[in-house]
């Protein structure tokens, strides 16, 4: 299912980009799932059941935490696979296994800003994969932001980079007390990703 | 099963309609206009908000009105105004938690209603009670250690939006 394009064999070429992306390092990758696979991937999410979930922070539809099928659970475990041992050498940051969940932003849903960071969860990489929409979304970009901390605390949050949901586009992202980052309100259209953390 | 938490914030939270009229609430609106400032640390908020509001007429009028609700001789500690256009928020993590059982009132003096845009107060995490938008309308709210309050996002589908609430804290006298 999940392959590696030509943009991955230059590894110290990634590794540069990461380090000097702003606000906080990022990689983006566009074409990741190759179109002889496309149809493959979508039928490996095709049972997987998904629920609103509301808070003061968020509004989306997503999958469980843990996967229902074991499809979901062989994309996902297959993901960090192929991926976990590539990042490893670009970013620095040693990881082995990924979570995974499907996520549904639909008109008016969102995900307000936050940082991922979360002491004794352990994670190191986030990723955000956007599936091709039926309805491509107009909104849901995410969105990262340039923080100061003075002290240990946060005093300035900027937004800095909006990075468009595009179908078969792969974000990686660190995870630090400065990945503050959003997804913008979906405005219209339907936004679906496959989204989730990369640990040790 | 029912616990003392959900009984006892169902009994002390309540919304009055049509506590200040359309009139009053565009004055004091007139009257906040210029004093806003930007709070704008995005992992805990995106609003306008004016740090000391002090409308004596009104605040007596609401306190009577809180008084009645209650059944507790009240005062007025701390007074703020908020104001949230299209894309604002307030996170339940930004809210200050107050010590004992203050009353918390929340006087929406907005222009008009803007679909979506409500005050939560959480018990432990846990919505228990809704202030939808309402020009108007007055929540009354008894707060303990254990509830947070957030104003919910201002969808971008409403582009003019702008929700005026005047947050008033109120002490047993």
């Amino acid at each position: 299912m999940w392959r590696l394009g030509p943009q991955w064999l230059d590894e110290a070429r990634l590794a540069k980009a990461w380090r000097e992306a702003t606000p906080f390092p990022h990689l983006v990758f566009d074409d990741f799932v190759a179109d002889d696979a496309m149809a493959g991937l979508f039928e490996s999410l095709e049972e997987e059941p998904v629920e609103r979930y509301e808070g003061d922070i968020l509004a989306f539809e997503a999958s469980a935490p843990e996967p229902a099928t074991r499809e979901m659970a062989a994309l996902r475990d297959d993901f960090a696979q192929l991926l976990a041992a590539p990042l490893t050498r670009i970013t620095g940051k040693a990881v082995r296994r990924a979570d995974m969940r499907a996520y549904a932003y639909r008109v008016g849903h969102y995900l307000l800003p936050h940082a991922d960071h979360q002491d004794g969860l352990g994670r190191a990489l986030a990723f955000a994969y956007y599936l091709p929409s039926p309805e491509p979304p107009e909104g849901g970009e995410l969105e990262l932001f340039r923080c100061a901390i003075v002290d240990g605390a946060l005093t300035s949050t900027v937004p800095d980079r909006r990075i468009a949901a595009r179908g078969n586009r792969l974000v990686i992202f660190d995870v630090s007390d400065v990945s503050l980052h959003q997804v913008c309100e979906v405005l219209r259209g339907l936004r679906i990703s496959l989204a989730g953390w990369f640990y040790p | 099963m029912t616990t003392l938490d959900e009984l006892f914030a169902g009994r002390a939270a309540t919304i009055v309609p049509d506590a200040v009229g359309p009139t009053l609430a565009a004055e004091v609106r007139a009257r906040l206009a210029g004093r806003y400032t930007r709070y704008a640390l995005r992992d805990r908020g995106s609003y306008d908000v004016v740090a000391q509001v002090d409308e004596p007429a009104l605040f007596a009028a609401l306190t009577g009105i809180a008084a009645q609700v209650t059944g507790r001789a009240l005062a007025v500690v701390d007074a703020r105004a908020l104001r949230l256009g299209a894309g604002d928020y307030l996170l339940a993590h930004h809210d200050r938690i107050d010590e004992g059982v203050p009353v918390e009132l929340a006087l929406d003096i907005s222009a008009a209603s803007v679909p979506g845009a409500e005050v939560h107060y959480r018990q432990r995490g846990k919505v228990y009670f809704r202030a939808a938008s309402q020009p108007g309308a007055l929540a009354v709210v008894a707060r303990g250690p254990t509830v947070t309050c957030n104003h919910t996002y201002v969808s971008k589908r409403h582009g003019d939006a702008a929700v005026v609430r005047l947050m008033v804290l109120l002490r047993d006298v």
